[in-house]
Protein backbone atom coordinates (compact mmCIF):
# COMPACT_ATOMS: atom_id res chain seq x y z
CA UNK A 1 0.00 0.00 0.00
CA UNK A 2 1.17 3.85 -0.81
CA UNK A 3 2.30 5.54 2.45
CA UNK A 4 0.66 8.34 1.08
CA UNK A 5 -2.69 6.41 0.49
CA UNK A 6 -2.58 5.65 4.63
CA UNK A 7 -2.20 9.52 5.07
CA UNK A 8 -5.12 10.37 3.30
CA UNK A 9 -6.84 7.70 4.83
CA UNK A 10 -6.04 8.60 8.66
CA UNK A 11 -6.96 12.61 7.36
CA UNK A 12 -10.44 11.89 5.87
CA UNK A 13 -11.17 9.56 8.95
CA UNK A 14 -9.82 11.33 11.28
CA UNK A 15 -7.82 8.30 12.73
CA UNK A 16 -5.16 9.34 15.26
CA UNK A 17 -1.72 9.22 14.49
CA UNK A 18 -1.51 6.86 17.49
CA UNK A 19 -3.96 4.14 15.70
CA UNK A 20 -2.16 1.92 13.54
CA UNK A 21 -4.00 1.50 9.82
CA UNK A 22 -2.86 -1.75 8.49
CA UNK A 23 -4.07 -3.51 5.25
CA UNK A 24 -6.89 -5.65 6.45
CA UNK A 25 -8.11 -2.81 9.42
CA UNK A 26 -12.20 -2.72 9.21
CA UNK A 27 -12.81 0.62 7.93
CA UNK A 28 -15.98 1.05 9.57
CA UNK A 29 -13.85 0.56 13.03
CA UNK A 30 -11.83 3.60 11.69
CA UNK A 31 -15.32 6.04 11.99
CA UNK A 32 -16.37 5.56 7.61
CA UNK A 33 -19.69 5.72 7.82
CA UNK A 34 -21.91 6.26 3.64
CA UNK A 35 -20.99 10.34 4.11
CA UNK A 36 -17.56 9.56 4.77
CA UNK A 37 -17.33 7.11 2.04
CA UNK A 38 -18.50 9.39 -0.47
CA UNK A 39 -16.22 12.15 0.49
CA UNK A 40 -13.71 9.70 0.74
CA UNK A 41 -14.14 8.54 -3.04
CA UNK A 42 -13.98 11.44 -4.33
CA UNK A 43 -11.07 12.70 -2.32
CA UNK A 44 -9.19 9.34 -3.36
CA UNK A 45 -10.23 10.28 -7.36
CA UNK A 46 -8.78 14.12 -7.74
CA UNK A 47 -5.61 12.80 -5.20
CA UNK A 48 -4.96 10.09 -8.03
CA UNK A 49 -6.80 11.85 -11.38
CA UNK A 50 -8.45 8.13 -11.62
CA UNK A 51 -11.89 7.15 -11.46
CA UNK A 52 -13.04 3.88 -9.80
CA UNK A 53 -15.95 2.18 -11.90
CA UNK A 54 -19.13 1.70 -10.40
CA UNK A 55 -18.58 -1.89 -10.19
CA UNK A 56 -16.03 -1.19 -7.22
CA UNK A 57 -18.35 1.13 -5.28
CA UNK A 58 -19.14 -1.44 -3.04
CA UNK A 59 -18.87 -2.56 0.68
CA UNK A 60 -16.77 -4.72 0.14
CA UNK A 61 -13.85 -3.02 -1.90
CA UNK A 62 -14.92 0.20 0.69
CA UNK A 63 -14.24 -2.40 3.41
CA UNK A 64 -10.67 -2.26 4.59
CA UNK A 65 -7.66 -0.17 2.98
CA UNK A 66 -6.26 -3.34 1.92
CA UNK A 67 -9.00 -3.93 -0.84
CA UNK A 68 -9.73 -0.23 -1.42
CA UNK A 69 -5.86 0.38 -2.28
CA UNK A 70 -6.31 -2.97 -4.93
CA UNK A 71 -8.81 -1.13 -6.43
CA UNK A 72 -6.97 2.37 -6.79
CA UNK A 73 -4.13 0.53 -8.18
CA UNK A 74 -5.76 -1.43 -10.66
CA UNK A 75 -6.84 2.29 -11.96
CA UNK A 76 -3.21 3.50 -11.91
CA UNK A 77 -0.28 3.47 -14.34
CA UNK A 78 2.16 0.36 -13.22
CA UNK A 79 5.38 2.60 -12.67
CA UNK A 80 3.02 5.06 -9.98
CA UNK A 81 1.57 1.58 -8.06
CA UNK A 82 5.44 0.04 -7.79
CA UNK A 83 6.85 3.40 -6.24
CA UNK B 1 -22.60 -43.04 -20.12
CA UNK B 2 -21.68 -40.15 -22.26
CA UNK B 3 -21.35 -36.71 -20.70
CA UNK B 4 -22.66 -34.20 -22.87
CA UNK B 5 -19.36 -31.06 -23.32
CA UNK B 6 -21.18 -28.30 -21.48
CA UNK B 7 -21.70 -25.00 -23.46
CA UNK B 8 -19.12 -22.07 -23.27
CA UNK B 9 -19.98 -20.46 -20.57
CA UNK B 10 -19.45 -16.83 -22.51
CA UNK B 11 -21.37 -18.15 -25.74
CA UNK B 12 -24.21 -15.85 -26.84
CA UNK B 13 -24.86 -16.03 -30.02
CA UNK B 14 -27.64 -13.16 -30.06
CA UNK B 15 -25.00 -10.51 -28.60
CA UNK B 16 -27.67 -8.21 -28.16
CA UNK B 17 -25.56 -5.67 -26.30
CA UNK B 18 -23.01 -6.20 -28.99
CA UNK B 19 -25.48 -5.46 -31.59
CA UNK B 20 -27.21 -3.09 -29.95
CA UNK B 21 -23.80 -0.82 -28.89
CA UNK B 22 -23.66 -0.72 -32.77
CA UNK B 23 -26.35 0.95 -33.37
CA UNK B 24 -26.27 3.49 -30.36
CA UNK B 25 -22.65 4.47 -31.31
CA UNK B 26 -24.55 5.47 -35.16
CA UNK B 27 -27.11 7.11 -33.13
CA UNK B 28 -25.09 8.83 -31.48
CA UNK B 29 -23.09 10.81 -34.04
CA UNK B 30 -26.39 11.99 -35.58
CA UNK B 31 -28.66 12.54 -32.82
CA UNK B 32 -28.69 15.66 -32.84
CA UNK B 33 -29.19 16.88 -35.90
CA UNK B 34 -32.00 14.19 -36.12
CA UNK B 35 -33.49 16.18 -32.93
CA UNK B 36 -32.78 19.56 -34.33
CA UNK B 37 -33.93 18.64 -37.85
CA UNK B 38 -37.35 16.61 -36.95
CA UNK B 39 -35.22 14.15 -39.34
CA UNK B 40 -35.75 9.79 -39.44
CA UNK B 41 -32.65 8.32 -38.37
CA UNK B 42 -31.44 6.75 -41.73
CA UNK B 43 -27.92 5.75 -40.77
CA UNK B 44 -29.26 4.27 -37.43
CA UNK B 45 -31.71 1.97 -38.79
CA UNK B 46 -29.35 1.26 -41.93
CA UNK B 47 -27.07 -0.08 -38.37
CA UNK B 48 -30.55 -1.86 -37.15
CA UNK B 49 -30.25 -3.99 -40.55
CA UNK B 50 -26.69 -4.10 -40.99
CA UNK B 51 -26.63 -6.05 -37.17
CA UNK B 52 -29.62 -8.12 -38.40
CA UNK B 53 -31.71 -6.56 -35.07
CA UNK B 54 -34.72 -5.92 -37.20
CA UNK B 55 -35.18 -9.63 -37.31
CA UNK B 56 -35.15 -9.68 -33.85
CA UNK B 57 -38.39 -11.69 -32.85
CA UNK B 58 -37.87 -13.78 -35.82
CA UNK B 59 -36.98 -17.37 -35.65
CA UNK B 60 -33.63 -18.54 -36.60
CA UNK B 61 -35.55 -20.93 -38.91
CA UNK B 62 -36.21 -17.71 -40.95
CA UNK B 63 -32.97 -16.25 -40.36
CA UNK B 64 -33.97 -14.03 -37.72
CA UNK B 65 -32.24 -13.77 -34.48
CA UNK B 66 -34.95 -15.64 -32.74
CA UNK B 67 -34.58 -13.37 -29.69
CA UNK B 68 -38.27 -13.15 -27.98
CA UNK B 69 -40.30 -10.46 -26.09
CA UNK B 70 -37.57 -9.55 -22.76
CA UNK B 71 -34.96 -9.37 -25.75
CA UNK B 72 -36.92 -6.39 -27.34
CA UNK B 73 -37.08 -5.49 -23.75
CA UNK B 74 -33.87 -5.07 -23.13
CA UNK B 75 -32.51 -3.29 -26.35
CA UNK B 76 -35.74 -1.15 -26.17
CA UNK B 77 -34.02 -0.35 -22.48
CA UNK B 78 -30.33 0.08 -23.97
CA UNK B 79 -31.61 2.18 -27.42
CA UNK B 80 -33.26 4.69 -25.41
CA UNK B 81 -30.71 5.14 -22.98
CA UNK B 82 -29.02 6.84 -26.21
CA UNK B 83 -32.38 8.34 -27.94
CA UNK B 84 -35.70 7.72 -27.02
CA UNK B 85 -37.00 8.15 -30.99
CA UNK B 86 -34.50 5.26 -32.22
CA UNK B 87 -35.90 2.81 -29.09
CA UNK B 88 -39.61 3.80 -30.06
CA UNK B 89 -38.62 2.81 -34.22
CA UNK B 90 -36.99 -0.48 -33.44
CA UNK B 91 -39.71 -1.27 -30.36
CA UNK B 92 -42.47 -0.94 -32.53
CA UNK B 93 -40.85 -2.74 -35.44
CA UNK B 94 -40.12 -5.48 -33.56
CA UNK B 95 -43.93 -5.35 -32.31
CA UNK B 96 -45.00 -5.65 -35.52
CA UNK B 97 -42.92 -8.57 -36.64
CA UNK B 98 -44.24 -10.40 -33.56
CA UNK B 99 -47.60 -9.99 -34.52
CA UNK B 100 -46.61 -11.34 -38.23
CA UNK B 101 -44.55 -14.17 -36.64
CA UNK B 102 -47.62 -14.92 -34.21
CA UNK B 103 -50.57 -14.95 -36.48
CA UNK B 104 -49.64 -14.34 -40.29
CA UNK B 105 -50.68 -17.90 -42.55
CA UNK B 106 -49.20 -19.36 -45.40
CA UNK B 107 -48.69 -18.65 -48.22
CA UNK B 108 -47.93 -15.13 -46.73
CA UNK B 109 -46.28 -16.56 -43.38
CA UNK B 110 -43.67 -18.44 -46.34
CA UNK B 111 -43.12 -14.48 -48.18
CA UNK B 112 -42.84 -12.35 -45.28
CA UNK B 113 -41.21 -14.17 -42.27
CA UNK B 114 -37.62 -14.88 -44.45
CA UNK B 115 -38.09 -11.20 -45.23
CA UNK B 116 -38.20 -9.66 -41.88
CA UNK B 117 -35.53 -12.29 -41.02
CA UNK B 118 -32.92 -11.01 -42.86
CA UNK B 119 -33.13 -8.09 -40.93
CA UNK B 120 -33.10 -5.46 -44.16
CA UNK B 121 -37.36 -4.74 -44.04
CA UNK B 122 -38.30 -2.31 -41.43
CA UNK B 123 -41.78 -2.25 -40.93
CA UNK B 124 -44.24 0.39 -40.03
CA UNK B 125 -47.50 0.59 -38.10
CA UNK B 126 -50.88 2.37 -39.53
CA UNK B 127 -53.30 2.12 -36.66
CA UNK B 128 -54.30 5.88 -36.13
CA UNK B 129 -56.76 7.28 -37.88
CA UNK B 130 -58.84 11.18 -37.80
CA UNK B 131 -61.54 11.18 -35.48
CA UNK B 132 -60.64 7.91 -33.59
CA UNK B 133 -57.01 9.10 -32.85
CA UNK B 134 -55.02 5.80 -31.26
CA UNK B 135 -58.08 3.65 -30.54
CA UNK B 136 -56.49 0.14 -31.49
CA UNK B 137 -59.78 -1.94 -31.19
CA UNK B 138 -62.02 0.38 -34.15
CA UNK B 139 -61.18 1.57 -38.04
CA UNK B 140 -63.16 3.67 -39.85
CA UNK B 141 -61.59 3.20 -43.47
CA UNK B 142 -62.80 0.09 -44.93
CA UNK B 143 -61.35 -2.35 -47.07
CA UNK B 144 -63.15 -2.84 -50.63
CA UNK B 145 -62.91 -5.70 -52.50
CA UNK B 146 -61.54 -5.21 -56.09
CA UNK B 147 -61.22 -8.36 -58.61
CA UNK B 148 -59.00 -10.58 -56.57
CA UNK B 149 -57.31 -7.79 -54.69
CA UNK B 150 -58.58 -5.76 -51.79
CA UNK B 151 -58.22 -2.11 -52.10
CA UNK B 152 -56.78 -0.25 -49.52
CA UNK B 153 -57.66 3.72 -49.47
CA UNK B 154 -56.66 5.50 -46.20
CA UNK B 155 -55.43 8.48 -44.25
CA UNK B 156 -53.42 7.87 -41.28
CA UNK B 157 -52.34 11.56 -39.06
CA UNK B 158 -49.70 9.50 -37.56
CA UNK B 159 -47.18 6.75 -38.59
CA UNK B 160 -43.54 6.47 -37.62
CA UNK B 161 -41.14 6.22 -39.96
CA UNK B 162 -43.89 6.08 -42.79
CA UNK B 163 -41.50 7.76 -45.45
CA UNK B 164 -38.88 4.95 -44.89
CA UNK B 165 -40.82 2.34 -44.04
CA UNK B 166 -40.20 -0.82 -46.41
CA UNK B 167 -43.59 -2.32 -45.52
CA UNK B 168 -46.78 -1.54 -43.72
CA UNK B 169 -48.91 -3.13 -41.13
CA UNK B 170 -52.34 -1.52 -41.40
CA UNK B 171 -56.00 -1.43 -39.66
CA UNK B 172 -58.47 -1.34 -42.01
CA UNK B 173 -62.42 -2.21 -41.58
CA UNK B 174 -63.19 -5.52 -42.62
CA UNK B 175 -64.72 -6.12 -46.04
CA UNK B 176 -68.64 -6.21 -45.24
CA UNK B 177 -68.06 -5.38 -41.50
CA UNK B 178 -71.44 -3.94 -40.11
CA UNK B 179 -69.53 -2.05 -36.90
CA UNK B 180 -67.03 -0.37 -36.45
CA UNK B 181 -64.73 -2.95 -34.09
CA UNK B 182 -64.63 -5.65 -37.21
CA UNK B 183 -60.73 -4.93 -37.98
CA UNK B 184 -58.68 -6.27 -40.43
CA UNK B 185 -54.64 -6.10 -40.34
CA UNK B 186 -53.85 -6.07 -43.32
CA UNK B 187 -49.78 -6.45 -44.67
CA UNK B 188 -48.80 -4.14 -47.77
CA UNK B 189 -45.47 -3.74 -49.21
CA UNK B 190 -44.24 -0.13 -49.74
CA UNK B 191 -44.46 -0.89 -54.06
CA UNK B 192 -48.11 -2.36 -53.52
CA UNK B 193 -49.10 0.98 -52.06
CA UNK B 194 -48.97 4.91 -53.35
CA UNK B 195 -47.53 5.96 -50.20
CA UNK B 196 -47.86 10.01 -50.43
CA UNK B 197 -46.95 12.70 -47.37
CA UNK B 198 -49.73 14.14 -46.49
CA UNK B 199 -48.22 16.73 -43.52
CA UNK B 200 -45.56 17.85 -42.02
CA UNK B 201 -43.72 16.64 -38.37
CA UNK B 202 -43.01 19.41 -35.87
CA UNK B 203 -43.61 18.35 -32.30
CA UNK B 204 -42.23 19.58 -29.43
CA UNK B 205 -40.51 15.73 -28.48
CA UNK B 206 -39.46 12.30 -30.08
CA UNK B 207 -38.55 14.26 -33.47
CA UNK B 208 -36.77 11.84 -35.27
CA UNK B 209 -39.35 9.15 -35.04
CA UNK B 210 -40.70 11.51 -38.07
CA UNK B 211 -44.22 10.37 -37.27
CA UNK B 212 -45.63 12.54 -40.34
CA UNK B 213 -48.80 11.68 -41.52
CA UNK B 214 -49.37 9.82 -44.72
CA UNK B 215 -52.11 8.75 -47.31
CA UNK B 216 -51.71 5.56 -48.59
CA UNK B 217 -53.62 3.81 -51.55
CA UNK B 218 -53.42 0.78 -53.34
CA UNK B 219 -54.77 -3.13 -53.45
CA UNK B 220 -53.10 -6.44 -52.06
CA UNK B 221 -54.06 -9.46 -52.61
CA UNK B 222 -56.64 -11.16 -49.82
CA UNK B 223 -53.73 -13.27 -48.34
CA UNK B 224 -52.21 -10.24 -46.88
CA UNK B 225 -55.11 -9.83 -44.02
CA UNK B 226 -52.94 -10.99 -40.74
CA UNK B 227 -54.80 -13.88 -39.09
CA UNK B 228 -57.65 -14.64 -41.21
CA UNK B 229 -59.82 -16.22 -38.76
CA UNK B 230 -58.05 -14.74 -35.84
CA UNK B 231 -60.19 -11.74 -34.70
CA UNK B 232 -58.05 -8.62 -34.37
CA UNK B 233 -58.73 -8.30 -31.07
CA UNK B 234 -56.74 -11.62 -29.98
CA UNK B 235 -53.92 -10.09 -32.35
CA UNK B 236 -54.22 -7.04 -30.37
CA UNK B 237 -54.72 -8.76 -27.08
CA UNK B 238 -51.91 -11.51 -27.62
CA UNK B 239 -49.23 -9.36 -29.55
CA UNK B 240 -49.82 -5.70 -30.64
CA UNK B 241 -50.77 -4.69 -26.60
CA UNK B 242 -48.03 -6.53 -24.69
CA UNK B 243 -45.05 -5.64 -27.17
CA UNK B 244 -46.69 -1.65 -27.54
CA UNK B 245 -46.74 -1.58 -23.48
CA UNK B 246 -43.46 -3.36 -22.57
CA UNK B 247 -41.50 -1.82 -25.77
CA UNK B 248 -42.62 1.98 -25.04
CA UNK B 249 -41.86 1.79 -21.22
CA UNK B 250 -38.53 0.40 -21.70
CA UNK B 251 -38.18 2.74 -24.60
CA UNK B 252 -39.04 5.51 -22.04
CA UNK B 253 -37.07 3.97 -18.71
CA UNK B 254 -34.12 4.25 -21.04
CA UNK B 255 -34.55 7.78 -21.63
CA UNK B 256 -34.84 8.47 -18.41
CA UNK B 257 -32.24 6.29 -17.31
CA UNK B 258 -29.76 7.80 -19.84
CA UNK B 259 -30.68 11.20 -18.90
CA UNK B 260 -30.08 10.51 -15.37
CA UNK B 261 -26.53 8.12 -15.90
CA UNK B 262 -25.27 11.41 -17.87
CA UNK B 263 -26.05 14.30 -14.87
CA UNK B 264 -24.42 11.65 -12.59
CA UNK B 265 -21.21 11.33 -14.55
CA UNK B 266 -21.49 15.37 -14.99
CA UNK B 267 -21.66 15.96 -11.04
CA UNK B 268 -19.59 13.07 -10.14
CA UNK B 269 -16.45 14.21 -12.44
CA UNK B 270 -13.85 16.34 -11.37
CA UNK B 271 -15.41 19.30 -12.79
CA UNK B 272 -18.86 18.53 -11.72
CA UNK B 273 -17.54 18.37 -7.73
CA UNK B 274 -16.26 21.84 -7.75
CA UNK B 275 -19.84 23.33 -9.30
CA UNK B 276 -22.05 21.17 -7.23
CA UNK B 277 -22.12 20.89 -3.79
CA UNK B 278 -22.81 17.04 -3.61
CA UNK B 279 -23.13 17.24 0.37
CA UNK B 280 -26.57 19.29 -0.65
CA UNK B 281 -29.61 17.54 0.80
CA UNK B 282 -31.29 19.28 -1.71
CA UNK B 283 -29.14 17.69 -4.72
CA UNK B 284 -28.87 14.35 -2.75
CA UNK B 285 -33.26 14.19 -2.64
CA UNK B 286 -33.60 14.82 -5.50
CA UNK B 287 -31.36 12.30 -6.99
CA UNK B 288 -32.64 9.78 -4.70
CA UNK B 289 -36.50 10.39 -5.63
CA UNK B 290 -35.59 10.40 -9.59
CA UNK B 291 -33.65 6.78 -9.23
CA UNK B 292 -36.75 5.85 -7.34
CA UNK B 293 -38.91 6.56 -9.77
CA UNK B 294 -36.86 4.47 -12.43
CA UNK B 295 -36.19 1.88 -9.78
CA UNK B 296 -40.08 1.49 -9.68
CA UNK B 297 -40.68 1.65 -13.24
CA UNK B 298 -38.46 -0.91 -14.04
CA UNK B 299 -39.91 -3.44 -11.21
CA UNK B 300 -42.94 -3.03 -12.67
CA UNK B 301 -41.35 -3.59 -16.17
CA UNK B 302 -39.61 -6.91 -15.52
CA UNK B 303 -42.74 -8.08 -13.28
CA UNK B 304 -45.31 -7.27 -16.49
CA UNK B 305 -42.87 -9.08 -18.51
CA UNK B 306 -42.54 -12.05 -16.69
CA UNK B 307 -46.73 -12.01 -16.09
CA UNK B 308 -46.76 -11.88 -20.38
CA UNK B 309 -44.80 -14.48 -20.91
CA UNK B 310 -46.14 -16.80 -18.20
CA UNK B 311 -49.45 -16.53 -18.01
CA UNK B 312 -52.31 -19.00 -19.13
CA UNK B 313 -54.51 -15.87 -19.93
CA UNK B 314 -53.11 -12.44 -20.99
CA UNK B 315 -57.35 -11.13 -20.64
CA UNK B 316 -57.97 -11.68 -17.21
CA UNK B 317 -58.95 -7.73 -15.72
CA UNK B 318 -55.71 -8.14 -13.20
CA UNK B 319 -53.55 -9.09 -16.23
CA UNK B 320 -54.65 -6.24 -18.26
CA UNK B 321 -54.89 -3.76 -15.68
CA UNK B 322 -51.07 -4.23 -14.50
CA UNK B 323 -49.82 -4.14 -18.60
CA UNK B 324 -52.21 -0.72 -18.61
CA UNK B 325 -51.01 0.59 -15.26
CA UNK B 326 -46.78 -0.24 -16.29
CA UNK B 327 -47.93 2.02 -19.50
CA UNK B 328 -49.23 4.79 -17.46
CA UNK B 329 -47.02 4.75 -14.25
CA UNK B 330 -43.88 4.59 -16.88
CA UNK B 331 -44.99 7.84 -18.86
CA UNK B 332 -45.54 9.36 -15.68
CA UNK B 333 -42.86 8.11 -13.83
CA UNK B 334 -40.23 8.78 -16.49
CA UNK B 335 -40.86 11.89 -17.13
CA UNK B 336 -41.24 12.68 -13.59
CA UNK B 337 -37.94 11.42 -13.29
CA UNK B 338 -36.11 13.58 -15.85
CA UNK B 339 -38.22 16.90 -14.53
CA UNK B 340 -36.55 16.35 -10.89
CA UNK B 341 -32.99 16.32 -12.69
CA UNK B 342 -34.16 19.50 -14.28
CA UNK B 343 -34.34 20.94 -11.13
CA UNK B 344 -31.28 19.30 -9.28
CA UNK B 345 -28.50 20.68 -11.88
CA UNK B 346 -30.34 23.90 -12.52
CA UNK B 347 -30.15 26.13 -15.98
CA UNK B 348 -27.32 25.39 -17.60
CA UNK B 349 -26.94 21.60 -17.53
CA UNK B 350 -30.93 21.08 -17.38
CA UNK B 351 -32.86 23.43 -19.58
CA UNK B 352 -30.22 24.29 -22.38
CA UNK B 353 -29.60 22.23 -25.55
CA UNK B 354 -25.66 21.87 -25.66
CA UNK B 355 -25.59 19.90 -21.99
CA UNK B 356 -24.02 16.53 -22.19
CA UNK B 357 -26.90 15.54 -19.39
CA UNK B 358 -29.11 15.59 -22.57
CA UNK B 359 -32.09 16.75 -20.12
CA UNK B 360 -33.44 19.23 -22.46
CA UNK B 361 -34.29 16.46 -24.85
CA UNK B 362 -34.95 13.78 -22.99
CA UNK B 363 -37.57 15.84 -20.51
CA UNK B 364 -39.46 17.09 -24.34
CA UNK B 365 -38.75 13.86 -26.04
CA UNK B 366 -40.89 12.04 -22.93
CA UNK B 367 -43.54 14.73 -22.39
CA UNK B 368 -44.94 12.59 -25.20
CA UNK B 369 -45.34 9.44 -23.18
CA UNK B 370 -48.97 10.21 -21.61
CA UNK B 371 -49.93 11.18 -24.67
CA UNK B 372 -48.52 8.15 -26.84
CA UNK B 373 -51.87 5.68 -26.67
CA UNK B 374 -53.34 8.39 -24.28
CA UNK B 375 -53.21 7.53 -20.68
CA UNK B 376 -56.77 9.42 -20.24
CA UNK B 377 -58.11 6.55 -22.47
CA UNK B 378 -56.16 4.10 -20.73
CA UNK B 379 -57.39 4.87 -17.00
CA UNK B 380 -60.94 4.88 -18.39
CA UNK B 381 -60.67 1.19 -19.19
CA UNK B 382 -58.58 0.62 -16.66
CA UNK B 383 -61.63 2.43 -14.46
CA UNK B 384 -63.89 -0.16 -16.01
CA UNK B 385 -61.55 -3.21 -15.37
CA UNK B 386 -61.25 -2.37 -12.00
CA UNK B 387 -64.98 -2.81 -11.58
CA UNK B 388 -64.63 -6.16 -12.74
CA UNK B 389 -61.76 -7.14 -10.55
CA UNK B 390 -63.42 -6.40 -6.69
CA UNK B 391 -61.34 -8.64 -4.83
CA UNK B 392 -58.13 -6.89 -6.78
CA UNK B 393 -56.12 -9.70 -7.22
CA UNK B 394 -53.22 -8.47 -7.96
CA UNK B 395 -51.79 -10.36 -11.17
Amino acid sequence: MDSGFIDLLRRQLKVDAATEIAADSPLRDLGMDSMRSIELLFTIEDTYGITLPDSELNETVFGSPGSLWAAVAAQLPPEQVAR
Amino acid sequence: MSVAAPAPQDADPLDLAGRVARVTAVAERHLAAADRDAAFPVQALDELRDTGLLGLVVPQEYGGLGGALRDVVDAGIALGRCDMSIALIFTMHCQQAAAVLAYAAEPLRSQLLPTLGAGRHYLASVSTESGKGGHLYSAHAALHERGDELAIDRFAPVVTGGEHADGFLITMRNVGATADNDVALVYAARDQLLVEPAGDWQPMGMRATRSAPLKLAGAVPRHQVIGPGAPFRDIANQVLGPYAHLGWSASWLGTAAGALSRTLGLVRGPAGRKRFDLASELLLTRLSTARQRLDAVHAQLRHTLAMVETTQDITTPANQLLLNSLKITASEQCHAAVDDLVDAVGLQHGYLKDSPTRIEQALRDLRSAALNYKNDRLHLADGRLALLDREVSFA
